[in-house]
Order: C-alpha cells, then sequence, then structure tokens
C-alpha cells in the first residue's frame, strides 16, 4: 500500500512541478515576501497595531506571512489542487487505474497526500523566502524555530482541509465543476465567518474552535490575549513612526486550545471515507464519460427541462445571423450559450424579475456573480471541447479570437443585463454598469486566454466582488458595477481602462502563441 | 479462464449497450470485430472490471469477478480507448508509476517492457513528445508490466499510421502466446494475422464466436469478383455490398459480397473482410456454417 501511495505521491508531485504555471506562483511568491515586507523608510508594514510598527523578528515576520500564506491556501489552494482526479479522467489513465487492485480509498487517499505535499510545499517556500527577507531587513536576529512555530500553528488544519475537500468534490460528479468551484469560495467564506465571529464576540461557542480550520479564530484568540487588542493589521499597511516600535514573541500554543488545533488538522480526513463512498472509479456511466452516458446531474436535468423552452429562443436569437463576417461570428457564438447551457435562459428570466421586483437595482451585486459565472467559460470552451483547429479555419476568427471572444462574452452580458440596464439608464447608473460588463468580459477573456480554463476568472471574480460587497460603498474606485450606489464616472472608467489593458495583454498573449 | 455468461448492460436512458452475451475463451487472441457503436467497448470495459454488467455473470477462473474484482484485476492487463498519457513524466516515469500502482517492484522488468515495445531508447524522454504510435506501444508495456494472465487491448490502432500499425500488430502476436489477448477493432487487417478466434459484435449482441477459418468458410460462394465500367461501377455501388474496389486500365475490379452479386463475376475465395461485411449483412444472425 505504501508503494502505491508514495507512486501516487510522486507522480502527481513532479506533474504539478513541471507546469510552467506553478513556477509562476513560485516566482510571484518571492515577489510578495518582498512586497509585503518592505523597509520601515518606506511608511508600510507588515504588521501594525494602533499605529505601532511590529519589529520585524521571527515571530511577527512569522505570523505575518504564516497567516497572509493560511488565507491564500484557503481562499485559491483549492483552485490549484483540484483538478487531479480530473486530470486521470480526461487521460482515461483513471480507466486503467481502476483496472488494478487498488482500493477506491487508497487512490483517494494517496490523492490526498499528493494535495498536502504540493501546498506543504508551497508554503514551505513561502516560508523560506519570508525568512530570507527578515534576514536582508536585518532589524532583529533570526530564530527559525520561532518562525517555524508560527506556520505550524497556522498552517495544517487548512491545507488538511483543502486537500481533503479536493478530492471530495473530484469525487462527485455534480461537485466536480464550476458548480463545486463556487461552492468552496462560499463554504470557505462561511467557516472563515463561523469562527472569527465567534471569537469576535469573546468566543462564547466553544464548539465552533474545533471548526477552525482556517486557522483565524486561534490567531485572533491569541492576538487578544497576548496584545490586548482588537486594532491589529496584518499585510503591508501604514503606521505612525512617532509611535514607539512593539516586538512581538509571536503565537504559542495554550492548553485550551491544543485539543481544538489537532482537531481541525485531522477531522478534514474523515472526508476521505465519504469521498469514497461516492467515487465513481472512472466508471464511464457514473461519471458521465462513456456511452449511454446520463446527465444524472441536477443542472442536467434542469438542462433538460428547460430545452424545449429555449430552443426557440435561441433560433430568434441566431436568426439575424445568417452571414459570414465577424460582427455575425460574434453573434453566433453568444447565442451558443444558450444552446450549450440553456438555464442561461432561466438566469435571463430570473434577473429580469428580479430587476424589476427588486427596488432600486438592489439585487445587482447577484445579477453581476450570476453573469460572471455564465461567461466564465465563453473564451475557454472551445479549448475543452477540442473544437479550436476547427474554429481556426474560419476567416478572421483566429487572428481576431480574443476580439471575438470578448465581444461574445460582452453581447452575452448584454442580453442578460437587458433591464437592469434599462432601469439603470433611468437612475444615471448605466455608465457604471457597463463599465463593469465590459472589465467582466474582458478580464474573463484575458484570463480564459492565459490559462485555458475558467477556473482562475471565477475565482479572481469571487474574490474581488466579496471585497466590493463588504467595502459596502466606503471606496467609490471599488465599486466597479455600480452596485454599492458610489460609483463616479471616474470608477467607469477606471474600469474601462483596466479592461482595456486586460484585452491588450489577451491579444498579445494570443498572437504570441500563434506566432510560436 | 475466461467465461462471460449472459451479461447485459442497459443504461438508465433504458438502452442496451451490450444484450445477453456469452462467451468462453481459454487462451489466445480473440478479436472483437464489430462496427462503431457495437458494444465492444461495453464489453471491454465490463471485462476489464472498470464497469458493472446490469445482467449475467463473468467468471475468471470459476470466480465471479462482477463479485470479487480484485480476483482479476491481479492479472489483468488493460489498455483502453483513446488512451492520454501524463504529458510531464517521462518514459520510465509514466511506466513506473503503473508498475507501482499494480505492485511490481522489480526495476528490471520497467527496463524489460521499454525494450519490448523498443522505446528503451527514448526512455528518458516526456511522453507528451511522443507519437500517437509510441504512445499506444507505451501503453502496451504498462499493460504487460504485470506479467498479466488476461490482456485487453480496445481499438489500440485507431489513429495509427501504417508502420506504425504494422508494429502494434507484431507485438500482440508475439503477446499472444501463453495469454488471453482480447483486442476490439473495427478494422479487420488488424486481427486477420493474429487472431485465433473472432468475435463478432452488432447493435450490443454478439453474432458469432469462431475460428477465422470458420468465418471464410460462412462466406464462401457469396464473394465475387468482377470488372465492371465506371459507369457501372457508379450504379452497382447503391445496389451491391462491394468489399473492395481498385481502378486498373481494364477498368474497376470490384469485390462484391451477398447472395447474389447482380452481375456477370466470377466467385472467389472469400477474405476475412468479405466474411465480415458479409455477416454484418445477414440480418443480425449469423449465417450457417
Amino acid at each position: 500500500m505504501i508503494a502505491r501511495l508514495s507512486a501516487i505521491v510522486r507522480a502527481d508531485f513532479l506533474l504539478r512541478f513541471r507546469r510552467v504555471s506553478t513556477a509562476v506562483v513560485f516566482l510571484l511568491l518571492g515577489a510578495f515576501a518582498y512586497v509585503w515586507l518592505p523597509p520601515a523608510s518606506s511608511g508600510r508594514t507588515l504588521i501594525q497595531m494602533n499605529g505601532h510598527r511590529a519589529i520585524y523578528n521571527s515571530g511577527a515576520v512569522g505570523l505575518g506571512t504564516a497567516s497572509l500564506g493560511m488565507m491564500f491556501v484557503g481562499l485559491f489552494g483549492y483552485y490549484f489542487i483540484s483538478n487531479t482526479v480530473r486530470r486521470d479522467l480526461h487521460t482515461r489513465c483513471g480507466v486503467i487505474i481502476a483496472s488494478t487492485p487498488m482500493r477506491s480509498l487508497e487512490y483517494l487517499t494517496g490523492k490526498f497526500l499528493g494535495n498536502v505535499v504540493f501546498l506543504v510545499t508551497f508554503l514551505g517556500g513561502f516560508m523560506l523566502v519570508s525568512l530570507a527577507m527578515q534576514v536582508v531587513r536585518a532589524e532583529a536576529t533570526l530564530e527559525p524555530l520561532v518562525f517555524l512555530r508560527q506556520y505550524l500553528l497556522l498552517t495544517p488544519s487548512i491545507i488538511t482541509l483543502v486537500s481533503a475537500v479536493a478530492v471530495l468534490f473530484e469525487s462527485i460528479p455534480r461537485l466536480a465543476g464550476k458548480f463545486g468551484d463556487v461552492l468552496y469560495f462560499f463554504l470557505y467564506l462561511g467557516l472563515f465567518g463561523l469562527v472569527v465571529s465567534n471569537e469576535a464576540t469573546g468566543g462564547r461557542v466553544p464548539w465552533t474552535r474545533y471548526l477552525d480550520f482556517t486557522g483565524f479564530g486561534f490567531m485572533i484568540h491569541q492576538l487578544q490575549h497576548t496584545l490586548h487588542t482588537n486594532e491589529v493589521s496584518i499585510g503591508s499597511s501604514t503606521f505612525d513612526p512617532s509611535l514607539p516600535v512593539i516586538i512581538f514573541p509571536g503565537l504559542s500554543m495554550t492548553r485550551d486550545w491544543l485539543a481544538p488545533r489537532i482537531a481541525a488538522t485531522f477531522l478534514p480526513l474523515a472526508l476521505l471515507p465519504v469521498a469514497a463512498l461516492f467515487f465513481h472509479r472512472f466508471d464511464p456511466v457514473k461519471a458521465g464519460t462513456g456511452a449511454g452516458k446520463t446527465n444524472r446531474r441536477w443542472l442536467g436535468k434542469l438542462q433538460n427541462l428547460i430545452k424545449p423552452i429555449a430552443r426557440p429562443f435561441t433560433a430568434l436569437l441566431s436568426a439575424p445571423a445568417r452571414g459570414r463576417s465577424f460582427f455575425f461570428a460574434i453573434w453566433r457564438d453568444a447565442a451558443l450559450t444558450f444552446t450549450i447551457l440553456p438555464v442561461t435562459l432561466l438566469a435571463f428570466v430570473g434577473i429580469s424579475v428580479a430587476t424589476i421586483s427588486a427596488p432600486r437595482l438592489s439585487a445587482l451585486p447577484v445579477i453581476v456573480a450570476v453573469v460572471a459565472v455564465i461567461i466564465s467559460d465563453v473564451a475557454t470552451r472551445d479549448v475543452r471541447a477540442g473544437t479550436l483547429p476547427n474554429l481556426y479555419a474560419f476567416p478572421r476568427l483566429r487572428e481576431n479570437f480574443v476580439a471575438w471572444k470578448f465581444a461574445s462574452a460582452f453581447f452575452l452580458s448584454v442580453i442578460l443585463c437587458l433591464i437592469p440596464l434599462l432601469i439603470s439608464s433611468l437612475t444615471a447608473r448605466v455608465p457604471s454598469l457597463l463599465s463593469g460588463i465590459f472589465f467582466l468580459a474582458a478580464t474573463s477573456t484575458l484570463l480564459g486566454v492565459l490559462t485555458r480554463n475558467s477556473k482562475t476568472f471565477i475565482v479572481a471574480f469571487l474574490s474581488f466582488w466579496y471585497l466590493v460587497v463588504n467595502d459596502k460603498g466606503t471606496s467609490p474606485l471599488l465599486d466597479f458595477a455600480g452596485f454599492n450606489r458610489v460609483a463616479t464616472m471616474q470608477t467607469a472608467f477606471l474600469y474601462t481602462l483596466l479592461g482595456s489593458v486586460a484585452l491588450v495583454c489577451a491579444h498579445f498573449t494570443h498572437r504570441l502563441r500563434l506566432a510560436r | 479462464m475466461l467465461a462471460i455468461e449472459s451479461v447485459s448492460k442497459q443504461f438508465r436512458a433504458g438502452n442496451y449497450g451490450v444484450r445477453d452475451v456469452s462467451l468462453a475463451a481459454t487462451s489466445g487472441v480473440i478479436g472483437l470485430l464489430g462496427p462503431n457503436g457495437a458494444g465492444k467497448t461495453t464489453l471491454m470495459q465490463m471485462i476489464a472490471t472498470v464497469t458493472r454488467p446490469t445482467a449475467g455473470r463473468i467468471l475468471f477462473h470459476g470466480t465471479d469477478i462482477t463479485k470479487r474484482p480484485n480476483e482479476l484485476r491481479r492479472k489483468l492487463g488493460y489498455l483502453p480507448q483513446d488512451f492520454g498519457v501524463y504529458d510531464n513524466l517521462t518514459a520510465r516515469e509514466f511506466l513506473a508509476y503503473f508498475a507501482a500502482l499494480k505492485g511490481v517492484r522489480e526495476r528490471k522488468r520497467l527496463q524489460e517492457m521499454l525494450e519490448t515495445v523498443n522505446l528503451h531508447g527514448v526512455a528518458e524522454r516526456p511522453v507528451g513528445s511522443f507519437s500517437g504510435g509510441m504512445k499506444q506501444r507505451l501503453g502496451i508495456a504498462q499493460a504487460l508490466i504485470n506479467d498479466p494472465e488476461l490482456v485487453i487491448v480496445d481499438e489500440p490502432t485507431a489513429g495509427l499510421d501504417p508502420e506504425e500499425r504494422v508494429r502494434f500488430r507484431n507485438i500482440l502476436s508475439e503477446i499472444g502466446f501463453g495469454r488471453l489477448v482480447i483486442l476490439s477493432t473495427h478494422i479487420v487487417s488488424d486481427i486477420e494475422s493474429v487472431a485465433t478466434e473472432i468475435a463478432v459484435m452488432k447493435d450490443g449482441r454478439l453474432l458469432t464466436v469462431a475460428p477465422p477459418e470458420d468465418l471464410l468458410r460462412t462466406a464462401r460462394g457469396h464473394v465475387w469478383t468482377t470488372t465492371v465500367s465506371s459507369d457501372e461501377f457508379e450504379r452497382l455501388r447503391t445496389t451491391a455490398k462491394i468489399s473492395g474496389a481498385v481502378r486498373k486500365p481494364d477498368g474497376v475490379h470490384l469485390r462484391i459480397v451477398g447472395t447474389s452479386p447482380g452481375i456477370v463475376a466470377t466467385p472467389v475465395e472469400p477474405e476475412l473482410e468479405d466474411a465480415f461485411l458479409y455477416l454484418m449483412n445477414s440480418n443480425g444472425s449469423p449465417p450457417p456454417a
């Protein structure tokens, strides 16, 4: 069994670390560490408390970088690692694995360990770069064990949670795709909110500490008790140079947190038998990949129900696009979404009804999120379906792929937001909504062209969307689609500009690939 | 060694992938022949324990593998249709991975297999840079790495060039000694030189299982050859079942399969392609031998 597990872990490790994207992430880590530990002379610092700057000793740098790494793994780690079972499914190597004596639980445990090894290596690399940055800043003696302690106290639980949830979601066909990607985001936020709100109110519900997979509950509690303040800022932030610096010794384990931290680290392992229970073991019927496949997912059933209604709508929408011009190619691609994903019609109806029934466009945040999820794969679906070579044979599409896909996503967004746009035109919010849609279509095209999957855009968008929703209108510049009602003409201009830059980048990336 | 008893696979939509198939085999190469959609892959997947039959039993050395799949999995080598690879691994790493999953520990076995499939010279190259034929040879190497008693190879020559196809056929004929090899294909020439028995499937049903000589015998008296003009050829294309046509200076030389050629023609000895066509057009029931 050990030989099989280590073979899976080794193969996953080699496959991941030979990817260019992994090298890029590791390079970015170095850049992040540099940015997050600015010199004191810059007026910014990694940790500040009530304006006091925490000196760059191993406790402070370890805590600051470990908490940022923990957040990065929690928010984005899932999207990096949740493709390993899918890879076996798509290459059909999984079918070979299914014909070996390897048990399903054994295979999934191997995949889980592979995920853990990747995330540990990732955080290990980040820790080493941060450690090196502490030496570069030379404000205090390096204490490697204190540094390591911060990482060991904070990160193991999120590593095991992300690794186990990725395996679980990949084992359940209905959670293995876009739905699982969105669900994970809200699962993480839910767990985060649960422990943070509990600690903010004095830890009144003790059992939630056992669900502190994100590590934030423990961190907040420890900071409250060692520093006696709630005003701690981690991440590059400003401080008051006139105030004396403080020396933060770092986090330590206390008796009351020992059991919760151990439980939070090992509880996710319970997800593995659940994953094995649902695992399709690459059976083409269960995985929905082979002959006689039936779309058993609830979304598939819903799609089948809507199809008869969507068909005439799509025909109506496609009717004017009869010519061979580039414009009609855009039109057809936008209409194609309704054919591929008939539930888009339901979204169109839902958006229209919600806009009319909700006062003052209050449903706009949800509407924008729905539109973003729907357009997320416009730029990537041809790569996934293997139809790109056929499309490139059509006039102008090869060279103008980026313009074509962007325009299709933008056009589709405009169709979906037709009623919100009409209503916002009555309230003078139409420029911000239009620029928001433009920005979304452009960034989804850029990230789709760069990564060739829709995941990156969904994660980036949801993180940004969460930030904007929680900003509640404090920063007009963040209000990209005008749903906080504070967007100005400058905001609209900013996001139009950012969208344009994204399009230029996407276009040059595409042309560079073609030239190769 | 292998006994398939009234096996069916019915999908949730109600349609059958495989219907009431029975087959017994001991050793040698069984060629599973049938048009696309005949149910060959579904049958292969059921034998390989990848998917379960909805009715019937599959026995391996007397053990029902639908209930105890690991009894077969330990002695199975499987190369699925449209087999892909992990592009970033080298051929040796790829093979070592599957060797470990199958519990093979001897490192020299890897080298033996790489030499068997003639990939030892490129063992350290990423498999993403391999041609389709090289990938298929790597696929057969992983299937054989555990020295299996039963080898299942599903449409292995699809997409290969003629040279690679011949090379692959040679490998299959070499590995057929002392074990049972089930090879599915819709290309008759893939199996005519290597198969000791041929099973023909159509619409999920098994039409016949017989040695190639017996299949040839069934088509005897139903294959004709003639030479016609181009115009006549165009007319015959719609009315007769033509198994071969070669344009020559004196006209188009045809092989026609059927009870009557519908034109003046000379009866000839059938080839396997003719026999297969004859079976496919006998309304699902094999003609009397």
